[in-house]
């Protein structure tokens, strides 16, 4: 499925491609096992509002958030690895993957697992900083398009394997800046595809529209947490894709796949 | 019994060394010096084989003892930050 060269708009274009081939059924379930982890990460920031100043008294009952937080985090990954295999399955062949999807190499999903909690790592230890969870995005990125061209378990082999793609520099920072945008423009959607639920239902009897009309205002706290969560969830398939056909790009770069798919077309062409 | 002169695969050909693991007589393109020793390619593949699975044990311990630490430090760094950034508000 590699046509262009690599370039910011090229994997961004072959990504959309990649999301249309796994939408049904693989990125419903990088949706599935990415909601639990967002919406305990909304209930945790939720909470810490709640108690406020007082959080340091709370540390008991912050801390059981947390791990739970990092329970769904877990499931998450094992979602987001599935999903990144299904892109891998869907670049190579240009059709929808099926069932072997599912079967993720045991040392991929450990390496994955290793370079997301790094990145998670990195997010909460650098969340004071912007460009930190930047970084630190990028990386847990980089960890989902690499984690299969890992073929044993070491940790120093999965980090080479993401900073040897991350000196591609360029690349991954347009993309990160083109998700920063994309971010807002699928807030503003989530949020109008609700408002437009909640008029649409107000044709029903015996509904409380002004009462629903309440939550869903921006004046509530966890309206909006809901909808950041949410924003977060409907871009995710697109952010692994982004980064699964990058690092297959710059693969195909290296190793000349790029060249021998434009000489046959060269010659198709001729023909 | 083999005759120690000749290596233990080409009986045709004179022996070079002996295998330390198994006392074989080898010729100079079936024996293999590893680590300062001589040794025949059957004991020298079991010995590899060996490491390699050491090391893929090692490499699994490895990843996820560095895992498990990074998980904990993860949900540890998650309550101090939060709870830094609550108490300024």
């Amino acid at each position: 499925m590699i046509r262009a060269p690599l370039s910011t708009t090229s994997v961004l274009d072959e990504a959309t491609d990649v999301v249309a081939l796994t939408a049904s059924p693989w990125a419903a379930v990088l949706v599935a096992t990415a909601i639990p982890y967002r919406l305990m990460l909304a209930l945790f920031v939720d909470r810490l509002f709640e108690i406020g100043s007082r959080a340091n008294e709370y540390g008991h009952f912050l801390g059981t958030t947390a791990n739970l937080t990092i329970a769904a985090f877990v499931l998450a990954i094992f979602g987001r690895s599935v999903y990144a295999r299904a892109c891998r399955l869907a670049l190579a062949r240009g059709t929808s993957p099926g069932r072997e999807a599912w079967r993720v190499p045991r040392v991929a999903l450990a390496s994955h697992l290793l370079t997301a909690s790094l990145a998670a790592v990195m997010t909460w230890l650098t969340l004071f900083t912007l460009i930190g969870p930047a970084v630190a995005t990028v990386i847990s990125g980089l960890g989902a398009g690499t984690m299969e061209l890992n073929e044993r378990a070491a940790v120093r082999g999965a980090f080479k394997l993401v900073f040897r793609y991350a000196k591609q520099t360029a690349i991954p920072i347009a993309l990160s800046l083109i998700f920063v945008v994309a971010f807002a423009v699928s807030f503003v959607n989530v949020a109008s595809a609700l408002s437009l639920i909640t008029w649409l239902v107000t044709a029903i009897g015996g509904f409380d529209a002004p009462h629903w009309n309440l939550l869903f205002s921006g004046e509530n706290r966890r309206y909006i947490l809901l909808l950041l969560a949410g924003a977060t969830v409907v871009l995710e398939p697109f952010w692994v894709a982004a980064f699964v056909v990058l690092v297959r790009k710059a693969g195909a770069e290296e190793n000349g796949d790029d060249l021998r798919v434009w000489f046959d077309e060269v010659r198709r062409s001729e023909a | 019994m083999p005759n120690p002169k000749t290596c233990s695969v080409h009986a045709q050909r004179p022996a070079f060394a002996v295998c330390m693991t198994c006392a074989k007589t080898l010729c100079q393109e079936c024996a293999t010096q590893w680590d300062g020793i001589w040794h025949c390619a059957s004991c020298l593949g079991a010995k590899r084989a060996v490491t390699v699975k050491h090391s893929a044990a090692a490499g699994w311990i490895s990843i996820a003892a560095a895992t498990a630490l990074l998980l904990y430090f993860s949900a540890r760094l998650m309550v101090w930050t939060g709870a830094l950034i609550a108490g300024l508000f």
